[in-house]
């Protein structure tokens, strides 16, 4: 089989069971909010419109946002309760997640489930008054089962929504099948994102004819179909319940006691957090991975300590975190932020890992030559015949403004890409000049050339290995990771990233980790 | 009066309207319009009336289905404006004009319901519900696991007549409940129900539009034009005396249907 898919499927078994727990979670909250609801409003039909407006608005919140939305929310009431009742509760990973989803689940649940009720023929529901059922029984016997198949169909859609919404769990924290898809566009490995969408519409279209069969086994009186779909969605449900804790206990990083080692959204930082656990495994301390954390959650998910272990760069603390910009000495940055992590956020940095992930300006080989462009400098006459493209944060980012405003550049255009696909982006002529990172491999897969800056706009970006409140003390932990300081080189890691982000003899970061560290041993052996 | 021998004080009447009116917009227009009616124990009372003539809002105000506008009706004896409506409306068995079985439980859970309601062992409800079938004709090792859907017509409103006396009731409000049936069923039904409520001493109100049915099956028949009672009395009376010109109006079809039939019986023998 090959390797690449070999790899995919074992990650099966944690990704899926992971999934349906969410889903699961997710829907019998939006059950048991939103049949209630629905009961209330069809009985009140002054409360209908306002709700039924209310939850469409939800749905109309992007659902990527709406998930990110959660952590900042979950954090206020964390923050709340654990001032009030002395204890808080995680404002990452399944809460965020589930609560979004729930949301999300309640329009089709109320909607179809108000329709189902208020569908019910008057005359029936006059019948069971008069035989003297009191409202309860009314609802119960004769409302709810008449409604009961608009009811389902409702849940289904929910469940298929929701099966598909839970892919965008993982940016706040929560593994699903979405991990998939998340690492796959950033490293380039288009079979994990089929592998993920596929494996999520599965998912999706498995419960959706389980709860089907289900419902057509009741309403036609078919035991042994109710049992066996009953028996599906049990062995699924459970499956995703239970599954989660014993997959990772399996591998002995389950519990609080695991060091949790944080990556972002990049190829650079799933090697990175590969090889913090390659090096925890070696060391014997048991390690948990927590991936895909949306840029700006990583410091406060360090914080927090539901991350234990995390790189984040000097130059995005300064101007992100700490709102600073202008031009500045890359030491100088260094020991402010370095304070400002240990005094305001209680986080301890072990020191440099050696190579600096700098934002520069980079374009093609070719281009560049032909216009003679060699800094940002030489580009500003030709700016406003050149188009620009940048990942999703650069143009919000302090550091672009900072170069406009250095510089004076003004660009014909300027277009947002995924970071994946923006190198391709240049690479093609779709854009002129991308905003690259220094380190990412694909600059030389692609021949591009990084333009100097010689005003020193953009601020220094040397990676930093940082530590949780919860483990900066513990001592296995500091001498494990202790040598990895100072050792990396911008060389190595753009040759690590390259062995990645490249179409052809793809390696996983897992590959591309061991190398690293191979290079590490053996400083010859990098070049 | 004492029938059933009971004293005329307290149980002469077993249902009672006192000015009752109904009105559903307010007042603009009466769907009933001061109702007064006693009906006596055991007696088989039919209220007849053409189509929107108030039978149906009449009936629906005497298990408290309906609250009355104004006016005050009794029961047994109590205000039922000041009883447990869940209770009062499973001493009354209630036929539907609609029939209204429930589309999605069986005709055997269908006729249990108000049983089941009551508390009733499961054993005592299958016999009843066996009884019960056979009494409307309804062979239960056929009928007892059918949906209602799987029923004709006709089928279905001897359901509906089963599931009204399935609790017990001593008083039983059928609206129109032979409406759907065939010449011969409907004769049948009709005297099998006549025995049941005599035998069981049960107290009828019941609905129709059809004098002849009317003139049949009732004790006293009760005359509804435009939500008021124009006329109360036994059959007999009504015939002798219709007393208002409407009654006269209403009794002159099937009094024609007689003389015609008459005619034609006559004839018949003539050619014979
Ligand atoms: N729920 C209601 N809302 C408004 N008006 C109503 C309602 N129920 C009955 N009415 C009106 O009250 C009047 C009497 O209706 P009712 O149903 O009692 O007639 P009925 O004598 O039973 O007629 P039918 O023989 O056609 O069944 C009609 O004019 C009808 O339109
Ligand atoms: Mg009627």
């Amino acid at each position: 089989m090959n390797a690449n898919l070999a790899r995919q499927l074992e990650l099966l078994p944690l990704n899926l069971s992971h999934h349906v727990k969410l889903t699961v979670i997710a829907l019998a909250i939006g059950v048991v909010a939103g049949i209630p609801l629905a009961i209330l409003i069809a009985r009140k039909p002054a409360l209908r419109s306002p709700v039924l407006t209310t939850i469409g608005v939800i749905q109309t919140i992007p659902s990527l946002a709406l998930l990110a939305l959660m952590v900042p929310l979950l954090a206020v009431v964390s923050d709340l309760s654990s001032r009030l009742i002395g204890s808080g509760f995680s404002s990452f990973g399944l809460y965020p997640a589930v609560l979004a989803l729930s949301l999300y689940s309640l329009l089709p649940i109320v909607r179809n489930a108000v329709t189902g009720i208020l569908g019910v023929d008057p005359t029936l529901t006059e019948a069971a008054r008069g035989l003297g059922m009191t409202d309860r029984q009314t609802l119960l016997r004769v409302e709810l089962p008449l409604a009961a198949p608009v009811i389902v169909a409702g849940l289904r859609t929910a469940t298929v929504w929701v099966v598909g919404t839970a892919t965008l769990a993982t940016p706040v924290g929560q593994r699903s099948l979405g991990n998939y898809i998340f690492s796959g566009l950033q490293t380039r490995n288009w079979l994990a994102v089929l592998f993920g969408c596929v494996a999520a519409a599965s998912l999706a279209v498995t419960l959706d004819l389980l709860i089907g069969s289900l419902q057509r086994a009741v309403a036609e009186r078919r035991r042994r179909l109710a049992i066996a779909s009953i028996a599906g969605l049990a062995l699924l449900f459970g499956g995703g319940l239970v599954a989660p804790s014993l997959v990772s206990a399996s591998r002995g990083t389950s519990g609080k006691d695991a060091v949790a080692i944080g990556s972002k959204t990049f190829t650079e930082q799933y090697i990175l957090a590969s090889l913090f656990q390659q090096t925890f495994a070696d060391a014997g301390i048991p390690a948990r991975r927590v991936e895909n954390l949306g840029s700006n959650f990583g410091l406060d998910a360090l914080a927090s300590g539901e991350i234990d272990i995390f790189v984040d760069y000097t130059g995005t603390i300064w101007a992100n975190a700490m709102g600073r910009s202008g031009p500045a000495d890359r030491d100088a940055v260094l020991a402010e932020v370095t304070d400002w992590l240990a005094s305001e956020r209680g986080i301890r940095s072990l020191g440099r890992l050696g190579f600096e992930n700098a934002y520069a300006l980079a374009m093609r080989r070719d281009q560049a030559e032909a216009l003679g462009i060699r800094s940002i400098a030489d580009l500003v006459p030709h700016a406003r015949d050149l188009a620009i493209g940048g990942d999703y944060e650069f143009f919000e980012r302090p550091e672009w403004e900072a170069i406009r405003r250095s510089y004076g550049l003004d660009f014909a255009r300027e277009d947002t890409f995924d970071s994946t696909l923006m190198y391709q982006a240049a690479a093609s002529g779709q854009v002129d000049v991308i905003s690259a990172f220094t380190t990412d491999g694909r600059i030389d897969t692609f021949d591009l050339v990084l333009l100097d800056d010689p005003l020193g706009a953009i601020p220094p970006y040397d990676a930093l290995l940082l530590l949780s409140p919860r483990v900066s003390g513990r001592s296995d932990v500091i001498s494990a990771l202790s040598p990895l300081v100072g050792s990396i080189s911008n060389d190595r890691m753009r040759a690590a990233n390259g062995l990645v982000d490249r179409d052809t003899d793809k390696k996983p970061p897992s590959a591309a980790a061991s190398a690293l560290r191979s290079w590490i041993v053996d400083p010859e052996g990098a070049d | 009066m004492t029938r059933m021998g009971r004293p005329v004080t307290e149980s002469s009447t077993m249902i009672s309207a006192r000015a009752v009116s109904k009105s559903f917009d307010g007042g603009r227009t009466q769907s009933v319009l001061d109702l007064d009616l006693d009906v006596r124990p055991g007696e088989f009372l039919v209220l007849l009336g053409e189509s929107g003539s108030g039978k149906t809002t009449t009936l629906k105000m005497l298990n408290g289905l309906i609250p009355p506008s104004s006016g005050a009706i009794v029961v047994d004896g109590e205000d039922i404006s000041r009883v447990d409506q869940v209770r009062l409306r499973r001493r009354i068995g209630y036929v539907f004009q609609g029939i209204g079985l429930f589309p999605h439980l069986s005709v055997a859970e269908n006729v249990a319901l108000v049983p089941t309601l009551l508390g009733w062992p499961a054993e005592e409800r299958e016999q009843r519900v066996d009884e019960l079938l056979r009494l409307v004709h309804l062979d239960p090792e056929v009928y007892r696991d059918r949906a209602p859907s799987e029923l004709s017509g006709g089928q279905r409103q001897r359901v509906g007549i089963a599931r009204a006396l399935a609790g017990r009731p001593r008083i039983v409000l059928m609206d129109e409940p032979f409406g759907a049936l065939d010449p011969i069923t409907r004769d049948h039904l009709q005297i099998e129900y006549q025995k049941i409520h005599r035998d069981l001493g049960l107290t009828t109100v019941m609905v129709t539009h059809d004098i002849t049915e009317s003139l049949l099956l009732a004790d006293r028949i009760a005359v509804m034009n435009g939500g008021r009672l124009v006329r109360l009395g036994e059959p007999a009376e009504l015939i002798a005396e219709p007393g208002d010109p409407y009654v006269a109006q209403l009794l002159e079809t099937p009094r024609r249907q007689a003389e015609r039939l008459g005619d034609l019986l006559d004839a018949g023998k003539g050619a014979r």
